[in-house]
Formats: C-alpha cells, sequence, structure tokens
C-alpha cells in the first residue's frame, strides 16, 4: 500500500499545516516556562502573554472578548463543560431540564445521557429529513424549568447547518442558554456573538489543520456555568490544569490561515463531487441540504451497497473516506444521524461522508468519482439488487 | 518466506475483506496468504481487492460451501 494517499475524512482530522507546527515550536524549545502570575519568573510572564494573544487573536474570529474564550483539549471537552458546567451552575436553582438535537455529536448526546442518568431531564428535538432541527417543536419544549439548549451549528456527518439567528432567539426569548458545536463550522462558516445570542459555542483546532489536543469553549460573559474537573484557578477558573501554551498559539495560527478564498474552494470541490457523483453512478442520493451546508462536507449513500465495503475498497486504491454504517462493530447499529433524518437502514449503511480540506486537489476529486464509479459498479454486481448475502 | 493462513468461516462482509486487508498488513514481501471462508459475495470481493492492491492471485477453490484463496504479497 504505497501509492499517494488521499485523504477526505477532514471532519475526523486534518494534516498540521507547516506554519502551524512553526508556530508552536518554540513553545516547545525556547519558552516552554507554565504561564505564570505577575509575581512569577521572566519566562512565565512571556508565557503568559504569549497565551493571551492566541486567546484575543480566536476570540475575536467569534467577535467575543479575551475573557470569554477558554481553552481546553478539544471539543470534546467543551461540550462537557458546557452542558455538565450549565447543569452544574444551575440544576438546583433554576431547574433540571436540558433540550439537545437528536443529531448532535457523541460529546454533546453523551453528555446528555449522563445527565439524564444524574437526574436531570432531557428533550431530545427532531430533525427533518434534511436535518434541520424541528424550530416549532424546540418553541413548544421550552419550559421555566430549560436550563440549556444545545444545537450543533451543522453535522458533522450530513454537513446541515442550523439556523442559529432563531434558535438564539427563541432561547434568548425564554432566557434558557444556548450552547452551539461548531467544531465543523468554525472558520469555515460565519459565527459572530454580536449578532447571534449563543451564550456558548465549542470549537476545536483539529478540524483546521491545527493541532490535536486544542479546543475552546467560547463563554458569554455573565454565562452561569462551573467548572467539572477540580485543581488549579486556570482560564478564568473555569477549567482547571496546566495551559497547553503551544495548542493554543497552534490554534490561533491555524485560525488566523483559514481564507475565505480557501472556503470557496472547498465548496467549488464539495459541488463536483456531488455533482460527478450523481451523474455517473445511478441510485446515490445526498444526505443533508444541497444548500445549507458546510463547504468541506459532501455525503452521499450508495443504493445496495455497504458503506464498509465501500471505504475498504477505497482504501486499496489509497483514498480514505469515513461511513455512517456500523457494521465494524458488528452491533449493526447504523449512525444515530442517518436514522434522525428518517433514513432506512439500507440508506444509513450505504452513505458515505468525503469531507475535503486546504491539501485536497479538484484532480483528486475527479480521481476519487472514477474510482468510486468502479467499486460500487462491482460490488452492485456482487450483490444484485435484493440478493441475499449481499456485501 | 511464510504462510499465513486467515479462517474466515462462517463471518459475513465486510469482515473477510478486514481480515484479510490484516494479514496484508502483517505479511512480508513474498509472503502466502490462505484465506478460508464460506460468505459467497467474499469469494468475489476479495480477487477485486486483491487486484485493487496489485497483490498476485495464486489459487482459487471451492469445496461445497468453503471456498480457499491463496494470495501472494
Amino acid at each position: 500500500m504505497t501509492q499517494k494517499i488521499i485523504y477526505m475524512d477532514n471532519a475526523a482530522a486534518t494534516r498540521l499545516d507547516e506554519a502551524v507546527f512553526e508556530a508552536m515550536k518554540p513553545c516547545y524549545f525556547e519558552n516552554y516556562a507554565v504561564a505564570t502570575s505577575e509575581f512569577g519568573y521572566s519566562q512565565g510572564l512571556e508565557a503568559r502573554e504569549t497565551l493571551a494573544e492566541a486567546r484575543a487573536s480566536i476570540a475575536s474570529a467569534l467577535g467575543a472578548a479575551p475573557e470569554e474564550f477558554i481553552f481546553t483539549s478539544g471539543n470534546t471537552e467543551s461540550s462537557n463543560l458546557a452542558l455538565k458546567g450549565v447543569a452544574k451552575a444551575l440544576g438546583n436553582k433554576k431547574g433540571k431540564h436540558l433540550i439537545v438535537s437528536k443529531i448532535e455529536d457523541f460529546p454533546v448526546l453523551q453528555s446528555a445521557r449522563s445527565l439524564e442518568k444524574q437526574g436531570f431531564e432531557v428533550d431530545y428535538l427532531e430533525v427533518d429529513d434534511l436535518g434541520f432541527v424541528k424550530l416549532d417543536q424546540l418553541e413548544a419544549l421550552l419550559r421555566p424549568d430549560t436550563i440549556l439548549v444545545s444545537v450543533q451549528h451543522a453535522n458533522h456527518e450530513i454537513g446541515t447547518v442550523q439556523d442559529l439567528e432563531t434558535i438564539g432567539r427563541l432561547c434568548s426569548e425564554k432566557n434558557v442558554l444556548f450552547h452551539t458545536d461548531a467544531t465543523h463550522t468554525f472558520t469555515r462558516l460565519p459565527l459572530d456573538v454580536r449578532r447571534i445570542k449563543v451564550d456558548l459555542i465549542t470549537v476545536s483546532a483539529h478540524t483546521i489543520h491545527g493541532p490535536k489536543g486544542i479546543g475552546g469553549l467560547y463563554v458569554r460573559r455573565g454565562t452561569s456555568l462551573e467548572k467539572i474537573a477540580d485543581g488549579g484557578f486556570q482560564e478564568f477558573d473555569l477549567r482547571a490544569g496546566i495551559e497547553n501554551i503551544p495548542g493554543a498559539v497552534g490554534f490561533a495560527k491555524a485560525v488566523s490561515l483559514v481564507t475565505e478564498e480557501e472556503n470557496a474552494r472547498l465548496k467549488v470541490m464539495r459541488d463536483r463531487l456531488i455533482e460527478q457523483v450523481i451523474t455517473k453512478i445511478p441510485l446515490v442520493t445526498l444526505n443533508g441540504d444541497p444548500e445549507k451546508r458546510i463547504p468541506q462536507n459532501a455525503n452521499l449513500s450508495f443504493h445496495h451497497v455497504e458503506g464498509e465495503s465501500i471505504t475498504l475498497h477505497l482504501d486499496m486504491y489509497g483514498i480514505a473516506v469515513s461511513t455512517g454504517s456500523a457494521c465494524f462493530s458488528r452491533s449493526l447499529e447504523a449512525s444515530h444521524v442517518m436514522m434522525a433524518i428518517g433514513g432506512d437502514h439500507e440508506r444509513a449503511h450505504g452513505s458515505i461522508r468525503f469531507t475535503f480540506s486546504r491539501y485536497n486537489t479538484m484532480e483528486e476529486i475527479d480521481l476519487v468519482v472514477e474510482t468510486l464509479a468502479n467499486i460500487v459498479e462491482n460490488l452492485r454486481r456482487i450483490s444484485p439488487l435484493g440478493k441475499q448475502g449481499g456485501v | 518466506m511464510s504462510e499465513i493462513k486467515v479462517d474466515v468461516r462462517g463471518e459475513t462482509c465486510p469482515i473477510p475483506l478486514v481480515e484479510m486487508r490484516k494479514a496484508l498488513r502483517k505479511a512480508s514481501d513474498g509472503d502466502i496468504i490462505e484465506i478460508m471462508g464460506t460468505h459467497p459475495a467474499s469469494l468475489k470481493e476479495i480477487p477485486m481487492a486483491a487486484n485493487a492492491l496489485k497483490v498476485k492471485i495464486i489459487s482459487e477453490e471451492q469445496q461445497g460451501e468453503v471456498w480457499t484463496i491463496k494470495l501472494q504479497k
């Protein structure tokens, strides 16, 4: 397996940008001190300033003040802190009711389930067949004891972008905190806290050519939130533990490298892949909305074929993608996102997610479509429609 | 040069292909991989994958429900 790799699973992880690595290097070899108080040594003060600069730079990308942004270890921790931190702060004061969408990524979904075990009540908001949350249902579910609504900015699998403006307004009118997981939209789509009434935002560096192990949580000034891991008093006493300064610097650099031109280029690649696949391969369904989707995501279901078979065969050609199917676990449990948008098991098991990055090219798109067309045709030949024991 | 045996009898897609890939990753150049299975679609799918990987197919045999594919890395 020595052929050139075509990596199209950038929602899972991205290649680090060299410029990010270069920006991080001095934090490992030159000034590796921990950020200290004003009474500490100079290297510590310098480290503190470096961290503050990174924080201010990322916060400004959200239209936020520096003190409204805390660093975490990534989107999993950020979403855990948002849900559990609000529950801890308001559970005994305001109420024990939360609302999350059915198609959230696992950090939000599992945090909600964990809170249910602790006596909180969670309503799971339904979505339509394109993945948009049902706003009338949200409005009906909001109660005086609702402490938090969590709806992702865009879906990690099908890429559908939610109407955060309306959701934020609905929550704000009822005085309910609103958290959004923006792991897959931060820097790819505009998100400004001066315009959108959102109180907590999860972001991560690993999806934008930044390092793994660093993310952040925007916390609007005055938001009721308590830290969930005990230790030191770092990050405005909301997140204990030594600061990951190299990570923070790398994250800030990664944010600064994303441009509108790049996002436009990703959208062109996305649309070309979707258009080419639908033209060249029969029996394909696009999952998610054709327009209101993140620029770097295409998700398609190939009928009468298992997603795993496609991913395995693409891998043989050095092409990396992911699937909403889950036969590997032998549980036969399909993607909760695909099932929530009304997909049957076949549509879920035949779904393939392509996510693009700075390092993909149009030539790669064409090569992937060509390879995919051959694989799907061959797999369908092996497993004719409705035949038992298919792949 | 050694011979690696992969027994996927009773397993269905995509397990035989996964096990084939696992064996190929472990094998050294020239090693023989013998895969024994029962899932009919895998009998067609494994050679298809072997061609993609430019791995030599030495033989394909079927006895009753059980098929055996020999590959050389």
